[in-house]
């Protein structure tokens, strides 16, 4: 009687250790309870000798940056600022969410944590490289996020594509091609139109 | 002989010509200048008619007086000799390179037109017309999506700093924020500060993308 009482005990103590070890189950975060970022950490990796940032140059230091001052830097060096508005809108979004998701879960290399980096390992970015047109998009966008219809934010990702196509390999892929958003500008598409049709199953959702 | 050489030369003036010509680009409608629009000619023969001429070259003699394009209210400006060309607007945004508090005063010049700025209080030039050039070498290979320009700031106590590489669009605007850097004391070998904008990384997809083999591939062309 008293080996079982002891089993039991231990069996019991054995379920409570799990219990308190066991990390608390993540909180889904997403648009309802992530508010939009306020900063986002980007590192900044050495330049080549062509005085361009190297994605695989070494890390010089990590610049914290305003999360609205980021995307303005960005769009006009992934978009052109010379294609149409609508086009620029759907940059603007694919943009700000990319952004928004990797600050949900920045990284850590060499002891330096950051979110972002300057190159085209995630998005290229030029300090105070703002354009009016693409500034225009950005703001267009701010109180808006697309994403999965339950909320939880996820990241939007893009490529170049080829010029004067709607880039149909990239809608299978799930990502925007960027020459294809300009090409559905081009015809009369607006920005949300086009993020339909590059990525399904995705909602736009007001957020504070 | 001398006129064969003579024939030679025009055809190779006439093919570049045609070049520059066609360079305008991508958002031609854009522009509120027609580039067909006739321009005088320092070269121009008697009899012909004009810029228009594939066999004329794209260039103004800046003594002749110019068509002049849009001029900007209050940019106080002087008109561009080179307005045939496709323009944008362009203003420079002049700040400490350490501070990052804007530059009063500083002097910002354009290098293709010669322009002269001069910063507000806010470190801003005012909006001028400046023409979009785009790199007339690549021009049969892969049509590039920005023009570029140059510009050099200058302010007593501060070391020059030159862009190169400014991304310029027809008929947009476009700003560069300029980074300039005091002189102090330990300086004793003071010379420019050169910064050079990339490329668009779009293009240079492009131009990879443009040259590829079959049967060496490299990274293989662009794909999601």
């Amino acid at each position: 009687m008293k080996r079982y009482l002891l089993t039991i005990f231990s069996l019991f103590t054995a379920g409570c250790g799990t219990a308190i070890a066991a990390p608390p189950a993540a909180a889904t975060q997403t648009v309802f309870n992530t508010p939009t970022p306020s900063t986002v950490q980007v590192a900044i990796r050495e330049n080549n000798p062509n005085g361009e940032p190297d994605p695989r140059g070494k890390i010089v230091w990590v610049q914290t940056v305003p999360f609205e001052e980021y995307c303005k830097d960005v769009l006009p060096n992934e978009w052109m600022p010379s294609w149409s508005p609508e086009s620029l809108k759907a940059g603007a979004m694919a943009v700000k969410m990319f952004a928004w998701y990797h600050h949900l879960h920045p990284i850590t290399i060499g002891g330096l944590t950051f979110d972002v980096d300057n190159t085209t390992n995630f998005q290229s970015f030029r300090y105070l490289s703002g354009q009016v047109d693409t500034n225009q998009a950005v703001e267009a966008i701010r109180p808006l996020a697309f994403t999965l219809p339950s909320g939880d934010i996820m990241e939007l990702n893009y490529r170049a594509g080829y010029r004067n196509n709607p880039n149909w390999q990239y809608r299978n892929a799930q990502k925007m091609s960027q020459w294809g958003s300009e090409y559905w500008a081009q015809r009369g598409r607006t920005y949300l139109q086009i993020l339909q049709f590059y990525y399904m199953d995705r909602s736009l959702f007001q957020v504070p | 002989m001398p006129r064969k050489s003579h024939t030679l030369i025009s055809m190779v003036t006439a093919l570049f010509s045609l070049c520059l010509v066609c360079s305008t680009p991508f958002q031609a409608a854009a522009t509120s200048v027609n580039p067909a629009t006739p321009q005088p000619s320092s070269k121009k023969s008697p009899g012909s008619n004009s810029g228009t001429s594939p066999f004329s070259p794209n260039v103004v003699n800046p003594s002749t007086p110019a068509p002049v394009g849009p001029v900007e209210s209050g940019g106080g400006h002087t008109p561009s000799p080179y307005a045939p060309w496709p323009v944008g607007k362009f203003r420079a945004h002049v700040i400490d390179g350490r501070t990052l508090q804007p530059l009063a005063t500083a002097e910002v010049v354009i290098i293709e037109t010669e322009q002269r700025l001069r910063t507000d209080a806010d470190g801003y030039t005012p909006w001028v017309d400046v023409p979009v050039l785009r790199n007339p070498r690549y021009r049969p290979l892969v049509q590039e999506l920005h023009g570029q320009l140059g510009a050099i700031a200058y302010k007593n106590g501060y070391r020059d700093s030159i862009h190169l590489g400014i991304r310029m669009h027809e008929g947009y605007h476009t700003e560069t924020t300029i980074w300039m850097y005091r002189i102090g004391p330990g300086d004793v070998r003071i010379e420019p500060v050169l910064y050079e904008v990339p490329y668009h990384h779009l293009w240079l997809v492009e131009l990879a993308d443009r040259f590829r083999s079959k049967d060496q591939p490299g990274e293989g062309a662009e794909r999601p």
